[in-house]
């Protein structure tokens, strides 16, 4: 008898464990959509009430050109929802703040806002669920979905001469998203500290970036370049996103043409190339135009520092701007330029668009009107994107960020049937270019600082690895 | 079963009533209650750990196609520089904790007499032992840096900032500086499992030594430490092959540049960063064979040095007995 109790007992525990870890995994998959409904509920209430009064657009119709801010659908009152992931931005008033400026355009449309921490991973779900709002920005999808679940903007001819990056979210010739700012790669730097300096126009080669740095470690208290090498993810990070274009000038090199090249660090004599631009942090850091101690540098400090005018210059992405402007009192100071390095004569940058905005397909068509105003509101009128300091979206917003005489590349992607080649090479190789290799970078660092090796020695080190992992991988050396 | 059933039960029992009556029901417990726990070490140790080794003899990324290459990731932990190179780090974490058991030792000791305040000292030393290893790194990043926490105090004492060295820059310093906060972790722990033992030496003895006239120095030395030889070696053999596998300390405040790069901070980059996952299995796997004969070794040098201590404890221990009857006897006879 005792027997089958303690039996009893515990095939019973463990299928209430079992159980209870079913329910578990249940209720969290069902809870976000079941919030989601109160909302579109809403929606859909808020939306007949006012039908009669309005007549409703045809859907075909309705395009990001045939929208005219303040003039068209006016007359809609509706309630629109929309899903973001910026959460810091709905926290700190942003988002209210632009939404209520949008109010005073349009008073009748409601927009809901909902800011998603781990949006990449939630917004997927939220898309296969249909439950969420009318705008959304595009999560990692696949382009031959786009048009099952969003409304198309134009034509990308069309939508070519509204925005910047009309092609990036494009399924065959339709543009489904609009990026809500772009990013592009060049330098972040301290205005005030360059004038200080003396530095009148901004320097275009490697020679004359460090001739600048010293001109501000001669004439200034600034750190001239601070390296955040403690950090880590900001030495390769940073770094190695300057390979391909904006060193080369031409578009293919990075991912179509680096793995098969050679000697892909070897020396052009003219500036260019990946040597120059690593060579640019090993002579600054061997004439002592960085930070006193770079091991102890502080990610968090740096955006204050910078702000203050205690550091002339740092090699990060355009998306660090807005929080450099916003580690206090001096936003005006922040300043970005491009990489300087030219390739016979001419600076290139690479850019492309941070998440795009899209619209619902199955909402209703006052919703998909007023998204359609509501988004076009966004990218020519709210100045969020300039806010950010991204590159501009717009083509006819103003904006603060000058990249004179820059010409604006994306880099082409691998060639089919050759996508998986660099990480292979990063991983044979133990280079790891963008892909986290950060202690190679941080070794530039060292040598310089310490003397314990020159550049050419490292350099001829990379590029044996380089040829070892080729040879490794069975990679052909065309270049 | 069957054949347990058959030993069990000679009086020809059915198997069910042997297990109704209270042999049965004994084995039956056991065997339930035992079962969850090996399970559980089966299924969470020793299998990602035999899968492990598998993977050691593989080419492979975390996702995709894995190939057998045999012996060839063993063949490159031994050739390859970095690999053997990070260990000679861990000679310094050995030094560092030698300091830390005499350090810890010898405050153990102190701490077991009386001391004014003994308890607030020993919270004190405690306590960074239950700070988290994360926290700790971030404290010491900043108490090191350049002009901040580390060089403040120095300057109080008299020493000149441009005198003071980049305790995390200088290649010649900067393991030092991290075998430091390992030691200021550690020692407080040693020192209370230090002091636990100590705790259960006969305090009759200290008397019966006092009136032979031993001096605290050799109190210490011919009571104490025979007395708790058996945490002490059990404190070094785990310092040691701490100090093998050292991580916490360099991965987060160097993140292991700069020359620090321990054994395991070089098996964390090869497995993640490069996604060799195979070379950092074999990484590990001999680690874990150096392990095993660092412990080994420390076992047989503890056995043949307290040996001989062992002989003379035995002498030391009739003595005693002797010396303790004789105190006994003139207690009572007063």
């Amino acid at each position: 008898m005792k027997l089958k109790k303690i039996l009893a007992l515990t095939l019973a525990a463990a299928m209430t464990l079992s159980l209870t870890a079913c329910g578990g995994s249940a209720d969290t998959s069902t809870e976000t959509p079941a919030k989601e409904e109160d909302g579109g509920a809403k929606t859909d209430d808020a939306a007949p009430a006012d039908d009669s009064q309005t007549a409703a657009p045809a859907a075909g119709d309705l395009t990001y050109a045939s929208v005219t801010l303040g003039e068209s659908y006016t007359d809609i009152t509706t309630t629109i929802k929309f899903i973001h992931h910026k959460t810091d931005r709905e926290e700190d008033g942003t988002i209210p703040g632009l939404i209520a400026k949008f109010n005073e355009m349009y008073p009748n449309i409601t927009v809901e806002t909902e800011g998603i921490t781990d949006y990449a991973e939630d917004s997927l779900l939220r898309l296969s669920t249909g439950d969420w709002g009318d705008i959304m920005f595009i999560p990692a999808i696949g382009a031959e979905e786009f048009s099952t679940y969003y409304v198309p903007f134009g034509t990308v001819e069309e939508m070519s001469q509204f925005v910047n990056f009309a092609d990036n979210k494009k399924f065959g010739d339709t543009c489904y998203g609009i990026g809500y700012m772009g990013n592009a790669q060049g330098l972040i730097y301290n205005k005030k500290v360059f004038a200080d300096a003396g530095i009148t126009t901004l320097p275009k080669t490697p020679d004359e970036f460090i001739a600048a740095l010293q001109a501000i470690k001669d004439n200034t208290d600034a750190i001239p370049l601070y390296t955040n090498y403690a950090a880590g993810w900001t030495m390769g990070g940073q770094w190695d996103a300057y390979l391909g274009a904006i060193t080369t000038g031409d578009s293919e090199w990075l991912n179509q043409k680096f793995v098969h090249t050679a000697e892909p660090f070897k020396d052009n004599g003219d500036g260019t190339g990946a040597y120059s631009l690593y060579k640019i942090l090993y002579d600054a850091v061997a004439q002592g135009l960085i930070e006193e101690d770079y091991t102890t540098t502080d990610w968090e400090g740096c955006k204050g520092m910078i702000n203050n005018g205690q550091i002339g210059c740092m090699v990060l992405g355009s998306w660090a701007i807005a929080q450099m402007k916003s580690a206090g009192d001096n936003p005006d100071d922040i300043g970005y330029m491009p990489f300087p390095i030219s390739v016979n004569g001419e600076q290139y940058a690479t850019a492309g668009p941070d998440y795009a905005y899209a619209i619902n397909v199955n909402s209703s068509d006052e919703n998909k009107a007023a998204a359609m105003v509501f988004v076009k509101w966004m990218v020519e009128e709210s100045g969020w994107c300039d806010l950010e300091g991204g590159y501009p979206i717009s083509k006819t917003a103003p904006t603060s960020f000058v990249f004179d005489g820059v010409n604006i590349v994306e880099n082409a992607t691998a060639l089919a049937g050759e996508e998986t080649l660099m990480n292979e090479m990063n991983r044979e190789s133990e280079l790891s270019f963008n892909e986290g290799g950060d202690a190679k970078v941080q070794r530039i660092v060292e040598a310089a600082a310490t003397g314990s090796q020159t550049y050419d020695e490292i350099m001829a080190e990379w590029t044996q690895k380089w040829n070892d992992a080729q040879t490794a991988c069975g990679i052909e050396v065309l270049y | 079963m069957a054949a347990m059933t058959g030993a069990v039960s000679p009086n020809n029992k059915s198997f069910s009533q042997w297990l109704r009556g209270r042999k049965g029901q004994q084995v039956m417990i056991m065997t339930l209650f035992m079962a969850i726990p090996l399970i559980l070490l089966f299924t969470f140790t020793y299998l990602p750990f035999a899968e492990m080794i598998g993977f050691s003899f593989y080419d492979m990324k975390y996702v995709g196609a894995r190939k057998f290459v045999g012996w060839k990731n063993y063949a490159s932990v031994f050739s390859r520089q970095d690999c053997f190179g990070a260990l000679k780090l861990s000679l310094y974490y050995m030094a560092g904790s030698i300091v830390q058991l005499v350090l810890s030792l010898y405050l153990a000791t102190v701490l077991s007499f009386k001391v004014k305040g003994g308890n607030i000292f020993k919270g004190f030393m405690f306590f960074p032992y239950l700070i988290n290893g994360i926290a700790i790194g971030f404290i010491f990043k900043f108490f090191y840096t350049r002009g901040f926490v580390f060089d403040t105090v120095l300057q109080w004492c008299g020493f000149q900032l441009d005198n003071l060295p980049y305790w995390l820059k200088d290649q010649s310093i900067n393991n030092f500086s991290l075998v430091g906060t390992s030691v200021w972790r550690y020692f407080g722990q040693n020192m209370v499992l230090f002091i636990g033992a100590i705790m259960s030496v006969d305090a009759e003895l200290y008397e019966a030594a006092d009136l032979d006239g031993a001096n605290k120095f050799q109190q210490f030395m011919y009571i104490i430490l025979p007395s708790i030889k058996t945490i002490v070696t059990l404190n070094v053999i785990l310092s040691i092959t701490g100090s093998l596998s050292a991580f916490e300390p360099p991965y987060v405040i160097t993140s292991g540049a700069n020359g620090t790069g321990t054994y395991f901070v070089v098996m964390n980059e090869i497995a993640h960063t490069q996604q060799k996952v195979g070379l950092a299995s074999a990484m590990a796997v001999v680690l874990l064979i150096i392990i095993f004969a660092a412990t080994i070794l420390q076992k047989l040098f503890f056995k043949y040095v307290f040996k001989s201590a062992d002989d003379e404890d035995l002498n030391a221990a009739a003595k005693r007995e002797k010396k303790l009857e004789k105190y006994r006897a003139r207690k009572a006879g007063r």
